[in-house]
């Protein structure tokens, strides 16, 4: 287990992790997911020991390894924390052979030279390099460099594992084999481990909850589906790419509520809590479908139909982004071929249809 | 498409013009440079040198020499090697004064370093009561040689060795420091062999200055022969007694140099080759 508490770092002056807390289960995949700059590697560094936080609080598995606790100034060095960390840049040493790389860390723990090579060949045998031993890093491949490393930091048997976008190495072209190889290590493993990411796909395939950050601090934690339906945040759900529409929730209907955004009226499940408050509402590219036609099977007790107009057509490898201007900005992700049979263009004029219980709607100062 | 590949290949008169000035030049000045290096071993005829290498002035200043400037290049490396490294890996306040500090001996004019250290050492100088009391005088010895060479050559290993620890992949050490608690150990198996050429060629670089070191030497340390009489101070000495002696100095003096040329140029090529 990982536990950061109220963390706080800035470089001259500026801030780049303010009060972030953070708990990783044992043996849990949390992918540590947000745009370039946010502060991720700091935190990896953090709890690594490479870096010391100005406040708060760092426990593995329950010892606290870095914090002041009354007058005690607690700092555990990098290598007796239990750590395994697998950096960006893999950073293997490049003047020795894989096998000395995969060994650097078990000939610090003073065993048996024969100790030492078993544990090497087990370490090169579990990523499948036994015959690169004797090569150089500069002779192997991206992925297989990355094994290399991740083999060099379970080297000292270490509780927790941290990997910083080790897949970013990797030729573009080899990137989707090499996740899965990766997640059926990180499987077979059944560590502690936080994944650094800032493709969504990828925190997707390779963990069991989503960490989003953003400015300096952890915006939600939760399942995939949580994250994915239900954003606590406009920021998580932008990231993720949600649409996020400001309104004000006006009444309850029993079961929908009505909320006004941009002067047009949405329904959503009823929450009482939030009448009159003003609120996020989000909903899924996927959630939202788009006709020609006013009549589509809809009901408008519990469905949205909104009129808009295309504002902009983006082709995706396998759907096509609609972008429809309804008085408030919606992205809708539809099949190729349905954009194609509908021949529609911008400037079209289309209805826009979601039901009400695919909204997840919150308080917008919760945000 | 005749009439172009035509002026192309001949190019326009004044162009030709061009390139014989500026053919001249570099002919001009390659051999400014060339005949006064390759004129000297035309000095000596192969007979003299054995007599010359075994005259007793030529053969005390080659051993000084290379006593003096192997200790100082050694006590170099145990003070701008670690500070390099130090220099390179941490950021504190005044670092930048420091580091400007430290590469002053380089520019000063040899008199100057010779006059300063003078100042510091003398039995009256800022240091000379401390040296007083433990019975050591250092002017005038090998030890004053030791330390003039030491002080204008060492900046180019630290110098070097700077840059070489700056140009570090940092997660490269910061992988070994997760693995290993030792600094020592990261420093010898990691940090050291990643920064290797650029510390071999400083130090390559410090012993050359340091066997070249005339002025400061001559100020600080005197002109005893045997005790302070290096090489270069023998040659400018031997030039009124025994002439054909300075030559075959001189001579070592710039197949030394050479060697050290064509070593720092491979190790420099050979670094190029890695960074690829």
């Amino acid at each position: 287990m990982i536990q950061a508490n109220s963390i706080a770092k800035s470089f001259s002056g500026k801030k780049i992790i303010e009060n972030l807390s953070l708990e990783v289960k044992d043996e849990e995949i949390l992918s540590l997911l947000g745009p370039n700059g946010c502060g991720k590697t700091t935190l990896l560094n953090i709890i690594s020991g490479l870096m010391r936080q100005d406040r708060g609080h760092i426990y593995i598995n329950g010892v606290l390894v870095s914090g002041v606790v009354g007058t005690r100034n607690v700092n555990v060095k990098p290598s007796d924390r239990k750590i395994g960390y697998v950096f960006q840049t893999i950073s293997l040493f490049p003047h020795m052979h894989i096998e000395d790389n995969v060994a650097y860390g078990l000939k610090a723990l003073h065993l048996s030279t024969q100790e030492v090579k078993k544990r090497t060949e087990n370490l090169l045998d579990f990523v499948g390099l036994r015959d690169y031993a004797r090569f150089y890093p500069s002779q192997l491949s991206g992925g297989q460099k990355q094994r290399v490393a991740l083999a060099r930091s379970l080297a000292t048997e270490p509780q927790v594992l941290l990997l910083d976008e080790p897949v970013s190495t990797v030729d573009p072209q080899l990137r989707e084999p090499f996740r899965l190889e990766l997640k059926n290590y990180l499987q077979a493993l059944k560590m502690t481990v936080i994944y650094v990411t800032h493709n969504l796909s990828e925190a997707f395939i390779m963990s069991d909850r989503i960490a989003v950050m953003g400015n300096g601090a952890i915006e939600q934690v939760g399942s995939k589906t949580e994250i994915f339906d239900k954003p606590s945040s406009s920021y998580v759900a932008k990231f993720l790419g949600i649409n996020a529409i400001k309104g004000k929730a006006i009444k309850n209907l029993g079961e929908v509520m009505e909320i006004e955004a941009n002067r047009i009226q949405l329904l959503a499940s009823a929450v009482p809590d939030l009448i009159g408050r003003n609120v996020i509402v989000t909903i899924k590219p996927d959630d939202i479908f788009l006709s020609k036609s006013s009549a589509s099977g809809f009901s408008s007790e519990t469905s949205n139909i909104i009129e808009g107009t295309i504002t902009e057509l983006v082709q995706m490898r396998s759907n096509t982004q609609v972008t429809v201007d309804t008085g408030f900005i919606v992205k809708a992700r539809l099949p190729l071929n349905l954009v194609k049979s509908e021949s529609w263009s911008i400037g079209d004029k289309v209805y826009v249809y979601f039901s009400a219980d695919s909204l997840n709607v919150f308080a917008e100062n919760s945000s | 498409m005749q009439k172009i590949l035509k002026r192309t290949r001949g190019g326009s008169l004044s162009d030709k013009f061009i390139l014989v000035i500026l053919g001249l030049i570099v002919l001009t000045y390659f051999l400014f440079v060339a005949i006064p290096i390759v004129g000297i071993f035309l000095k000596i005829e192969p007979n003299q040198v054995s007599a010359q290498l075994r005259n007793s002035a030529v053969i005390n200043a080659i051993e000084l020499s290379l006593f003096t400037s192997g200790s100082a290049t050694l006590i170099a490396f145990v003070l701008a090697v670690p500070t390099g490294y130090f220099m390179a890996t941490r950021d504190f306040h005044g670092k930048a004064i420091l580091d400007t500090i430290m590469d002053l001996p380089i520019l000063l004019p040899p008199a100057v370093a010779g006059i300063v250290l003078l100042y510091a050492f003398a039995p009256r100088g800022l240091l000379g009561p401390i040296f007083n009391r433990l019975g050591i005088i250092i002017p005038g010895t090998t030890i004053a040689v030791i330390i003039a060479e030491c002080f204008v050559a060492s900046p180019f290993l630290l110098r070097a060795s700077k840059t070489g620890f700056e140009r570090m992949d940092k997660d490269i050490i910061n992988s070994a420091k997760m693995l290993s608690g030792s600094r020592l150990r990261v420093f010898f198996t990691v940090a050291l062999p990643l920064a290797l050429n650029a510390v071999i060629s400083g130090t390559i670089e410090t012993w050359a200055r340091a066997m070249g070191e005339f002025g400061a030497t001559l100020m600080f340390a005197g002109n005893l022969p045997g005790i302070t009489q290096t090489m270069p101070i023998a040659i400018y000495v031997l030039l009124y007694s025994n002439p054909l002696g300075g030559v075959m100095l001189a001579i070592i003096l710039i197949i030394i140099s050479f060697s050290i040329l064509i070593v720092v140029r491979l190790l420099e090529q050979k670094s190029l080759r890695i960074q690829k």
